[in-house]
């Protein structure tokens, strides 16, 4: 008998599965996968909504108030610029799919005779226990990358203050991975660093974003930081 | 959080912001200020936490409405900051040691900011065990990401549908998705040992 994944259960439970059906008629046969769920369901009774707090609005309007300057519309003084740089970023844009098409062809055939784990994602990263707080790490770097990935124009300074924490952080991670012989996970690590090197340092302006997604792949490796992520879960689960 | 378009009130009101009237933004205030703040508390836990990302967020909004393009409805947009603003102070905190917001606790302290909520009605039995629920959900949660606790928050205690969690996230829907189910894992295994026949 096929039994269902925890995955699949705490979906089924969260009305999010496509598979109702078929798990409802399992779980009338299966005590083993009935009793999963149930614990499932339980854990989410346990956790159910709280009343809230009612704020005091007409306080937080006056505190909010005092913080607010008047507003003017944004200017859009960049017509004449946009038809200036018309050329130079369509140059700058072939030349980077170029340049892309390239590594890509290269990391393809890399990939055909060295096994990379952190590309591919075929089993853990690790299979010693795991720091908790990489969790963390790398939800934020996800969050950070998925940010510079859609952003259009610089970055705002909460986020680049992200960035600079991040960077400090990551630095040790780095090298906690390069200790324990992980050096997959040092790679991408090293390479989100040089992300955040670059936000830190460069000064924001209108094309930055735009420009380091280009350089530095920043799609690429949020798909390696999920790739370490998914890995670092399954490791964890393993360990328990 | 809904895509319903939004109303002449709102738009009027970003529209006499954007022409220097900054009294108008009490319309938007007082129309998203509540859903704002019950979503930061469940992101953070902690009423001084929700009321101050609530307050940053409706600063920041303010700040970035000259660009703000409308493609999604003002509440939409708000959320979103929001959330992004609670998630940052859980993380502000949990590097912070030596902050210590007031937060519920068995027994009220000065010292360690914490306070208890009366229930009058309750008898010993059921008081010890409420402090002792209270005290492991607590330290349940305490266990996820602030991205896993906002995800399974948003989703099971608000209801908000995960592709509105995924976008105020900033993640694909498939990233929100998986981490509601690793909080869940996580939460229904922290329960494992009082639980006794939970696997």
């Amino acid at each position: 008998m096929k039994h269902f994944s925890e995955e699949d259960l705490i979906a089924y439970q969260l009305h999010e599965s496509s598979d109702e059906g078929s798990i409802s008629r399992h779980l009338e046969s299966c005590s083993e996968c009935a009793d999963l769920s149930e614990s499932i369901a339980e854990t989410l009774r346990v956790f159910s909504a709280e009343p809230v707090p009612q704020p005091d609005l007409e306080r937080n309007w006056q505190r909010l108030r005092s913080n607010l300057s008047v507003l003017t519309p944004e200017r859009r003084g960049f017509e004449f610029l946009r038809w200036r740089w018309v050329w130079p970023v369509i140059g700058f844009a072939t030349a980077a799919l170029v340049l892309l098409m390239v590594f890509s062809i290269r990391i393809h055939r890399t990939s055909e005779t060295r096994h990379n784990f952190a590309v591919n994602g075929h089993g853990p990263l690790t299979t010693q226990p795991n720091d908790p707080a990489i969790a963390n790490h790398l939800d934020a770097a996800e969050r950070l990358l998925t940010e510079v990935n859609n952003s259009s124009g610089s970055l705002d300074d909460t986020t680049r203050e992200q960035a600079h924490s991040l960077l400090l952080q990551n630095a040790v991670y780095v090298r906690n991975a390069r200790d324990s012989g992980d050096l997959a996970e040092a790679a991408v690590l090293e390479n989100f660093g040089r992300v955040l090197t670059t936000l830190d340092n460069e000064p924001p302006t209108p094309h930055s974003t735009w420009r380091l997604r280009l350089e530095m792949n920043t799609s690429g490796l949020l798909l390696d930081i999920r790739i370490l992520r998914q890995n670092d879960d399954h490791s964890q689960g393993v360990a328990q | 959080m809904s895509n319903r378009r939004m109303d002449k009130a709102e738009t009027e009101a970003i529209q006499g912001v954007l022409a220097g009237n900054r009294d108008a933004y009490r319309v938007l205030m007082d129309r998203h200020f509540c859903s704002v703040t019950r979503v930061a508390f469940r992101i953070t836990g902690n009423e001084a936490d929700a009321e101050e990302a609530a307050q940053e967020a409706f600063l920041r909004a303010y700040n970035k409405l000259p660009s703000f393009r409308r493609d999604s409805t003002f509440s939409t947009w708000i959320m979103r900051i929001a959330m992004n603003t609670a998630i940052n102070l859980v993380e502000r905190r949990n590097r912070d040691l030596s902050y210590h917001a007031p937060r519920i606790a068995d027994e009220p302290s000065v010292t360690n900011h914490t306070v208890r909520i009366a229930d009058r009605q309750a008898g010993p039995e059921s008081i010890l065990l409420n402090r002792e629920a209270v005290s492991l959900r607590r330290a349940a949660m305490a266990e996820l990401t602030p991205m896993e606790r906002t995800a399974f928050t948003l989703r099971h205690m608000e209801d908000v549908p995960m592709a509105e969690i995924a976008s105020a996230l900033n993640v694909t829907s498939n990233s929100a998705k998986q981490a509601v189910f690793r909080a869940v894992s996580k939460l229904r295994r922290s329960l494992t040992p009082i639980a006794g026949g939970l696997r």
